[in-house]
Parts: C-alpha cells; sequence; structure tokens
C-alpha cells in the first residue's frame, strides 16, 4: 500500500473528520488516524447542541459560517444530519447574568444575529412548562439548533474516503518524525511509517499529548462532564435550554428521535481523561432537569456516560500553525468543538493550502495571549 | 417477496441496513451501534448486539471472540427522572448524617 499521503490527521472525531474533508475536497490525499473508532472522543459524547450566541466575535463569526455548513450538509454529504434550527433558549436567574447576556446581545445583533432577551413569560411560551421561579428572562435565538454528531462526522469521513482519502481505524499514532524543522512521517503502534508533508493534530483530549511528540506544549487540558440520555417522548418543545446556575444544567430534545439528551459543567471541576460514570450525576442531572421541567418527571433515564470538555486557558481553542513547520493544531475546543467543527474545518483547510482563510483565526493562535475569558462557556 | 427482518426491535433497524453498513467495511459493535442505533434503546442492546456480533463474525470470517461488547451503561434498566431526582435527596441526607 502506498504509505504517503499530502496530509496526516490525527483523530476521527469531527475536528479531523472535517479538516480532512475540506482538505480532500481540494483533492489533496489525506489520511486520517484514529486509536479506536470514530467518534471514540469527545464528539460521540457530547449532545450535538449548535449555537450563534457566544460573547467573543471571531466565536460568532465561525458560528455563523458553521450554521451555514450545517444547513447544507444534508446535501453535500448527501446523508441526513438531522440538522434542526429549533434554537437555544439561556436562562437568566440573576441581575448578573441577565447583565452579560444583554451586553452578547448587542454584540451579536452587530453580527446580524436574531437573538432577543425575552420575558419569563415568553420563556415559559416556548418552553410549555418551564418553571419560571426566580426567573429574570432569557436570551433566545431561533438561529441556533442541534444536528447528529455521529451522522456528521461519519458523513464527513465517508466524504473523505470518496476523494481518495483513507481512514485508519484501531490504529494510534505513537511516535511524529522531523526532518530539520519540518515533519515529515508519523509512526503507528503497529510500528508502521506514514509520510506526509503536513500533520494536522486533531486528537481532542488527547491533544497535549500528540504536541509532546514534536515537543510541543499545548495549553490544553481535558475535564471530565457527564451526560444523559432519557427515552422518547412527543415534542415537548424546540430550543435547547441552557440554565448556567451553579446547579443549572442543559438539555435539549432530540427533534427527531423524541430523545432527551443533556448535561451540566461540574462544579469544582473533575481534571483528567478519566470517562468513568458517577452515580452523583445520575441523581443530580435527574434533579435539576424535573426542577426545570417538572412534568419531565415521568421520563425514564437510558443511559448515561462521560466524555472530555477540553479546556484551554482563556475557554477558546487552537487552531493553526505552530514553530514546527507542516505541524497544524485544531484542538482545545472547551466543550464546542462539535459545532464549531465544519467551519473550522474549512477554514483551515484554506489555511493549510493558501496560508490564509477568509475568517481570520490569528485569535485562536498557538501563541496568543490566553488572558481573556469567553463569557458565554 | 423478501421478509424483513428486524435485528434492534427498540431501535427499528433491520437485518438488512446492518448488513448494508458491514459491507461499507465497519466491523466494530461500537461503530455500527453509532451509525444505526441499534442498541441505544430500551433494552440498550442486550437483544441485538449478539446477533450482530454474530452476523459481523459471518461476513468478515472472524472469530466470535474477537468481536468487542460496547461498554454497557448505567442504569442497565431505565428509571424515571423524577425517581433518580428524589433518589438524590435520600443520598444527601444520608451524607449529612
Ligand atoms: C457531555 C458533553 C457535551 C457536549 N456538548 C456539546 C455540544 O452540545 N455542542 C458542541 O459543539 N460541543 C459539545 N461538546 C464538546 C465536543 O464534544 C468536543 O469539543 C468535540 O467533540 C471535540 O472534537 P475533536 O474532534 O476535537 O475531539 P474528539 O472527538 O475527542 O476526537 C479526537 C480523536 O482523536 C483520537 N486520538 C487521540 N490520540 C490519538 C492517537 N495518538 N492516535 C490516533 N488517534 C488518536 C481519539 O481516539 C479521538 O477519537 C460536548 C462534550 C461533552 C463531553
Amino acid at each position: 500500500m502506498n504509505k504517503t499521503a499530502d496530509v496526516i490527521i490525527i483523530g476521527a472525531g469531527i475536528i479531523g473528520a472535517a479538516t480532512g474533508y475540506y482538505l480532500s475536497k481540494k483533492r489533496l490525499k489525506v489520511y486520517v488516524f484514529e486509536k479506536a473508532f470514530p467518534c471514540y472522543g469527545s464528539t460521540g459524547r457530547c449532545i450535538g447542541g449548535i449555537r450563534a450566541q457566544y460573547a467573543h466575535p471571531l466565536s460568532i463569526q465561525v458560528m455563523i459560517e458553521s450554521i451555514k455548513i450545517f444547513s447544507t450538509l444534508r446535501d453535500e454529504l448527501n446523508r441526513d444530519v438531522e440538522w434542526y434550527q429549533g434554537g437555544y433558549l439561556f436562562l437568566a436567574h440573576t441581575e448578573e447574568k441577565k447583565r452579560t447576556y444583554l451586553e452578547a446581545i448587542k454584540l451579536q445583533k452587530q453580527f446580524g444575529l436574531p437573538v432577543e432577551f425575552i420575558s419569563p413569560e415568553e420563556c415559559s411560551r416556548i418552553v410549555p412548562g418551564l418553571n419560571c421561579e426566580d426567573l429574570l428572562g432569557g436570551s433566545y435565538s431561533p438561529y441556533d439548533g442541534q444536528a447528529n454528531p455521529f451522522a456528521v462526522t461519519y458523513g464527513y469521513l465517508e466524504g473523505i474516503k470518496k476523494h481518495r482519502g483513507k481512514i485508519f481505524t484501531y490504529t494510534e499514532i505513537k511516535k511524529i518524525n522531523l526532518t530539520g524543522e519540518k515533519v515529515s512521517s508519523v509512526v503507528t503502534d503497529k510500528n508502521e511509517e506514514y509520510f506526509a508533508p503536513v500533520i494536522v493534530n486533531a486528537a481532542g483530549p488527547w491533544a497535549k499529548k500528540i504536541g509532546e511528540l514534536v515537543g510541543l506544549s499545548l495549553p490544553i487540558e481535558p475535564e471530565r462532564h457527564e451526560s444523559l440520555v432519557t427515552e422518547a417522548c412527543e415534542r415537548l418543545f424546540d430550543p435547547m435550554i441552557v440554565d448556567y446556575r451553579p446547579d443549572g444544567c442543559y438539555f435539549v430534545q432530540n427533534y427527531k428521535t423524541g430523545h432527551f439528551i443533556g448535561c451540566y459543567t461540574p462544579i469544582p471541576n473533575d481534571p483528567g481523561d478519566h470517562l468513568d460514570a458517577s452515580s452523583t450525576f445520575l441523581t443530580e442531572m435527574p434533579r435539576r432537569m424535573v426542577r426545570l421541567l417538572p412534568k419531565l418527571r415521568h421520563l425514564k433515564v437510558l443511559r448515561q456516560w462521560a466524555g472530555s470538555y477540553e479546556m484551554t486557558p482563556d475557554g477558546n481553542p487552537i487552531v493553526g500553525a505552530t514553530p514546527i513547520d507542516g505541524f497544524y493544531v485544531s484542538a482545545g475546543m472547551c466543550g464546542h468543538g462539535f459545532m464549531f467543527g465544519p467551519a473550522l474545518g474549512k477554514l483551515l483547510a484554506d489555511l493549510i493550502t493558501e496560508g490564509k482563510s477568509s475568517i481570520s483565526l490569528e485569535e485562536f493562535s498557538y501563541n496568543r495571549d490566553f488572558s481573556r475569558k469567553e463569557l458565554m462557556k | 417477496m423478501k421478509k424483513e427482518i428486524i435485528i434492534c426491535r427498540c431501535e427499528e433497524v433491520t437485518e438488512e441496513e446492518i448488513v448494508k453498513v458491514i459491507k461499507q467495511g465497519y466491523t466494530s459493535l461500537n461503530e455500527i451501534k453509532r451509525i444505526l442505533r441499534c442498541g441505544m434503546g430500551h433494552c440498550q442492546g442486550r437483544s441485538c448486539l449478539p446477533v450482530i456480533a454474530r452476523l459481523i463474525s459471518k461476513y468478515n470470517r472472524k472469530p466470535l471472540s474477537e468481536i468487542r461488547f460496547p461498554t454497557s451503561r448505567p442504569p442497565l434498566k431505565p428509571i424515571a427522572l423524577g425517581i433518580l431526582a428524589q433518589y438524590h435527596k435520600s443520598l444527601d441526607k444520608n451524607r449529612n448524617e
């Protein structure tokens, strides 16, 4: 078999799959290496939410591009990726939260997003049965939505195969070889060597370890986040509900299957790449869901699992070139990787082939100042 | 007319759909589960996954013993949110005592 490609991608999550797809569409030969199976990492463990409601201009721009792509992905990949524009509703239970949302809305409107701060009455009109106790209102955008991470990722990977590329599953990258200051090949756990002048680190929670293979220290640390899915029921409402209280949670009903899927951000955070599921979550998450929406109490939980948020110091991803010639990073997605994936894939493909992208990713660069924080993370 | 054989009853996945995916080159239960949703329903794959494992074994001439099963996820039987939420309170009480 031919062991030389134009680009080698490490990791078959949404980032590796999307980046590989847009590169292969530019007629580059792409090899994707995955230590387990596609979606083994965070992508297969996420809840599929997609939103442009951010407090950082670049994130808003990237997400407008991503939503454009999601809405045409069915035709592009010839597969139902279950994109549904059901919106996102961020609940404000404190004056401080409300102010944060109002500030963000000003910015989001500059980019033309149809976001409004709505009253508790309007919130409960959109989400019938919502518990409005202490609720001051919510930041609502019908422009946001949901899609199926498995369908999107496998769809992109099938596309890579159609364009001469190859996906190596159950194949772990153990070593990256440099020639001078330039990447030249990777070595797998089967001790096989594959060559390419460009290597993309899309290893999600393991991106730091891949960086270490070329002596690069990437500030990306995984944290455990847990999630659960309930049985299906008739459609109750459209948007993802986000409750950012310290004991809040986020969940959405899959518009197609009717399952509810959700998670919360643990306090304190839970560092490390361990993926065990806890009994605390299995009882705490239902309490938080039922508090927000008492009528869900009869719905049964089918499954719980854990995954990683790949955190950077400022809550934004690291995307682009590095001091090692030919070595690119697209990782540290901070819990937003599924939704960022399509746009970042396309932009990084442009950056790799043309040296620039239509939206500048400078602010996500490897050597930026990490002290400015994303407020809607 | 060929009869449609349902393998995953919870998610209504047929033998034909599964064989098609196996022939596309997906040969692990973990991948097939994520592509077709079989094993993601009420029974958590108790009835369908062993059958799918046999199909993979048959079409790839791979011994059954080499086929890995996906991780079993709690709760093994579906439990209502309201019941779990109450359990949380009793857990908390025990901790405080
Ligand atoms: C509970 C939960 C809910 C979430 N909800 C959302 C949401 O609603 N919306 C959203 O946008 N994001 C969400 N996220 C975040 C999102 O899942 C991640 O940011 C995203 O999936 C990251 O994608 P990735 O491709 O970078 O990483 P991954 O999907 O983790 O892919 C990396 C891959 O690299 C492989 N790999 C690692 N090391 C090697 C190696 N040495 N050799 C070969 N392969 C290797 C891994 O096996 C893995 O498959 C959520 C995450 C969690 C945990």
